[in-house]
């Protein structure tokens, strides 16, 4: 497969100065274009849905579309760029958040104004972005997170409790992977302090709040998944271990979210 | 007088061990540095054991002999607790280290070099 061939000088045409990691946080972020975007979609042996979801998202925010393929054994990858996304491959596995960091370090290396994330599986439709977009400029926040309340089981309502408790974060869904990231965010994510993260959850918040940043969310629908299963609620063991390995990290960073509830009340 | 020549044994083999895989360089830089030192205590105490007697009265424990478990005890758990860590560091740079590279792979191609991506898939493990 040969790529037609660019100018050398600079990868994209727009290319802007990335942000420093410690970047000032403005106390209102500028409304993000969907057109300076990136959508990052980690996926992993997702071929049957993956080409879908990127012509959803293309025709939906006409942004550059970015898959990252986390080590997948099927054409996931091939599928992709048929589908008219870019798509980078991971030589090693390292599960949807180290997928997506990679997706956020592309991006930050290339000056996009904001990454929009969601999952490969199909489960986060792409007519639902603009709503992210919407409630970006809406509420001024550096992160929105989609949510779908109505989906959520009651092992989970229960664990998010415990979590709100834990961690002062004021969030319904930890979990979800459909997420709009500003400048300021990007920059956060993609240093080496979110780089041991396991989750895209409580950890990455914590480190958005420890910033400053603001986070929203914004309710949107979703589907139910046709093809996998959730990562972190797949059986007992899985959840017992996600919620101790969760729980030490926010006794670890017992100060983050507080802080951050404290700034808004100031 | 047998202790005393099993004690010295286990020292010296211990110390030759340690100083047979530093010269031979199956340990690097820091590691090396530390278990040098850990082959001079073993050298010590193998072959001069009233060494533990003497530090029993100089630190005040009575019964001497559990000192030297203590100290290695305590010195293990450090180790290991420092061995965590560096594990850590590594994992970390693994990490962003395989991001980079997919990154650059596809820089490459997006600018029009060529990387063989069949014959990638089937040199992967």
């Amino acid at each position: 497969m040969r790529t037609q061939r660019i100018d050398p000088s600079g990868i994209r045409p727009q290319n802007r100065r990335p942000l420093p990691p410690g970047c000032p946080v403005p106390p209102n972020p500028a409304p993000l274009r969907p057109a300076d975007c990136l959508a990052v979609i980690p996926a992993r042996d997702e071929a049957a849905t993956v080409a879908d979801v990127v012509a959803g998202v293309r025709a939906s925010l006409g942004c550059e579309v970015l898959v990252v393929d986390d080590a997948s054994r099927d054409d996931t990858s091939a599928r992709a760029r048929a589908a008219g996304a870019s798509s980078l491959r991971l030589p090693l596995g390292l599960g949807a958040w180290g997928a997506s960091q990679a997706g956020i370090r592309y991006a930050h290396r290339h000056g996009f104004a904001g990454v929009v994330t969601l999952d490969a599986d199909g489960q986060h439709l792409p007519d639902t972005l603009p709503a992210l977009f919407s409630a970006q400029a809406a509420t001024g926040s550096n992160v929105v997170i989609g949510t779908c309340t109505g989906r959520l089981s009651r092992a989970k309502r229960l664990a998010w409790q415990y979590l709100r408790v834990l961690t002062g974060l004021r969030i319904a869904d930890f979990t979800s992977g459909l997420r709009l990231y500003d400048g300021c965010a990007i920059a956060a994510l993609a240093g080496p302090e979110a780089s041991l993260l396991d989750y895209q959850d409580v950890g990455v918040l914590m480190l958005l709040s420890k910033r400053g940043l603001r986070i929203e969310e914004a309710p949107v629908r979703m589907m139910p998944r046709r093809t996998g299963h959730s990562r972190v609620f797949a059986s007992w063991p899985v959840v017992a271990k996600y919620m101790l390995h969760t729980t030490v990290l926010c006794l670890a960073q017992i100060d983050a979210g507080r802080g951050h509830e404290r700034r808004r009340a100031a | 007088m047998t202790w005393q020549i099993t004690s010295a044994v286990l020292g010296v083999a211990l110390a030759a061990t340690i100083l047979f895989l530093v010269r031979r360089d199956h340990l690097h830089g820091p590691y090396a540095v530390w278990w040098l030192g850990v082959a001079t205590a073993t050298l010590v105490l193998g072959l001069f054991p009233s060494t533990v007697a003497w530090l029993g009265r100089a630190t005040g424990i009575g019964y001497a002999p559990v000192l030297p478990i203590i100290i290695g005890l305590s010195l293990v758990l450090i180790r290991m607790l420092k061995l965590d860590v560096d594990r850590s560091k590594q994992e970390r740079r693994l990490r962003r280290l395989t991001q980079k590279l997919a990154i650059l792979e596809q820089e490459i191609e997006r600018l029009g070099g060529r990387t063989a991506v069949e014959s990638d898939a089937s040199e992967d493990d």
